[in-house]
């Protein structure tokens, strides 16, 4: 569905995206993992064509970005970061405006409008100015908004920034549910749980660079093992933990006041763990959040 | 450039939001050319009196009506745009549907225009009301068509300015430098021939000096040959800063 090779962007002498390689399948639902200023937002971009290749070659359903811009707009929904709905307009009115930009016909736009309203359980705020609207009652707007032009690819960039926990969920099981429907999905997200929900696969970006690709869960497995065990303890114990615990595990990271290790089977080390008797212990599943801390570094970015 | 007829459904957009301000704008447009028409027409038109035969209003009117188009749609593609452009996002996702960067640009300019005429048709009605009228109902057309033409040009000036502008504080450059001088020195309140010649010569990069002499000979019917100049001078420098206008604003958009 969509093929990029050695894609670049660069903003003056910032390299955005440097040379980057991927390819997303019809109907898969594909993310973009990274810390802020991965370069992740750049991609889709333009992938949806707002902003032109600096580099390399993109293309989307066979046609070439930076020259089908149109065509290609016209079979893309796009869930915004920000959101860029219009203040001056009722929620109803948000939506007949963008059906006009998509060239669909006055009836067939409220039957549209009138269906995706409830898809998104808005129907009781049709009339509503947007600042009456709560941030999640917004972001859902977007997502109908996203899918007026019936769209075969649908591109989020972190479609759920700053919602409470039920919003968040609505979204995802929304997301979905359009990708049960047969619509390639595109997320950028740094949220490992999100991409967890919903990716079939995953790139993780760093500094306009893609550090791995894969299956989430066949990631985990790969880069961190099953479990993982985090120990608070001061780095002057480090010779003798590691010394004890260090064979029955993997690998190991020490960040700050935790040492961490990566387990296949987490058991062993938990038994000695509790041999030795160290309190401050947390013994859990691997998490997607591991490889992306362990391959983008703990540390803060900036 | 990369135009098409979704320029239309632009302009649409800011109509559906238009239709909750018209009131305050109509006002808001309605009361500085009041000011000018009562203070310079009636206070001091006692004094001028007649002015080539005719009452100082007759004068002044003409060159009101156009100074109120310049205004409203330079404001309008100032303020109005950039609000859309930075505070609301709205380019953002107006480009990520079939509508390109230009069509939206053009389309505010379209609008900015159109505002520009309302300003300048309002201006007109009280004109009549006060007694004071056009020549002929031919003249009222071709003043509706220059204002129009005047409206796209003055919005596509301030586009220009927009492309450049990082907030608003920017836009005071443009209108305390730009526009108030015009106001002046483009021969809207008196004749400019008393002018030194290098103010003359001044007046004639002003292209609100061109739309003022039109707009006079139309609204008089006192049509004479120099107005060609006039009018090329308007073409020109419209197709100038509509192109640049749009494509200033299509770097900034998209990036």
């Amino acid at each position: 569905m969509i093929t990029a090779q050695k894609l670049c962007k660069k903003y003056g002498k910032f390299k955005a995206v440097d040379r980057i390689t991927f390819e997303i399948n019809q109907g898969e639902c594909f993310g973009f993992l990274g810390p802020n200023g991965a370069g992740k937002t750049s991609t889709v971009r333009m992938i949806h064509c707002v902003s032109p290749l600096s580099g390399g070659s993109l293309t989307v359903d066979g046609m070439a970005a930076g020259v089908d811009n149109r065509s290609i707009k016209k079979m893309t929904g796009v869930i915004p970061q920000e959101i860029t709905l219009d203040n001056d307009l009722t929620v109803r009115e948000n939506l007949e405006v963008f059906a006009h930009f998509f060239d669909i016909p006055g009836a067939e736009a409220r039957k549209r409008i009138a269906s995706l309203l409830k898809f998104v359980e808005l129907e009781k705020w049709r009339d509503s100015k947007i600042d009456q609207l709560s941030t999640g009652m917004k972001r859902r707007l977007l997502v109908a908004r996203s899918l007026l032009n019936q769209p075969k690819i649908i591109i989020a960039d972190e479609p759920t920034t700053g919602l409470d926990p039920q919003a968040r969920h609505l979204i995802w099981q929304r997301l979905r549910q359009l990708k049960n429907q047969g619509v390639t999905l595109i997320l950028t997200t740094q949220y490992m749980e999100e991409a967890q929900q919903l990716c079939d696969r995953i790139v993780i970006m760093h500094r306009g660079r893609i550090l791995k690709a894969g299956v989430p869960a066949r990631l985990i497995e790969e880069e961190i093992g099953r479990e993982v065990a985090e120990i608070r303890a001061a780095p002057d114990q480090d010779e003798k933990l590691l010394a004890l615990l260090g064979p029955l595990a993997r690998g190991h990271e020490r960040v700050g006041d935790t040492l961490y290790f990566y387990c296949a089977d987490g058991r062993p080390l938990m038994k000695k763990v509790l041999e030795l008797d160290l309190p401050d212990t947390v013994h859990r599943p691997a998490s997607l959040e591991d490889v992306f801390l362990k391959l983008t570094g703990r540390s803060l970015i900036e | 450039m990369n135009f098409s007829y979704r320029i239309i459904y632009v302009f649409w957009r800011n109509m559906v939001s238009y239709k909750r301000f018209i009131l305050t704008t109509f006002l808001a447009s309605l009361i500085q050319p009041l000011f000018y028409l009562i203070t310079f027409g009636i206070g001091m038109g006692a004094y001028i009196g007649y002015f080539g035969g005719k009452p100082y209003l007759y004068f002044l009117v003409p060159g009101v009506l156009i100074t109120s188009v310049m205004m409203t749609a330079s404001f309008e593609c100032m303020y109005g745009t950039f609000v859309k452009m930075i505070h609301e996002k709205l380019y953002d996702s107006l480009i990520a549907t079939p509508v390109s960067a230009e069509d939206a640009v053009a389309g505010d300019i379209a609008w900015g225009a159109f505002r520009g005429l309302v300003s300048g048709g309002l201006m007109m009605i009280v004109a009549i009301f006060m007694g004071i009228l056009p020549v002929s109902p031919v003249s009222v057309l071709l003043l509706v068509l220059l204002m129009i033409i005047v409206g796209i040009l003055f919005g596509s000036l301030a586009m220009i300015v927009t492309s450049f502008a990082p907030n608003f504080d920017f836009f005071n450059y443009y209108s305390e430098l730009v526009i108030t001088p015009m106001l002046f020195f483009s021969g809207v309140f008196f004749p400019l021939d008393k002018f030194p010649d290098w103010m003359k010569t001044l007046s004639q990069f002003m292209p609100l000096t061109h739309a003022v002499a039109i707009s006079r000979a139309i609204f008089l019917g006192e049509y004479s040959r120099g107005l060609i100049f006039n009018f090329l001078v308007i073409l020109i420098l419209e197709t100038l800063a509509f192109f640049i206008g749009v494509r200033r604003m299509k770097k900034r958009l998209i990036k």
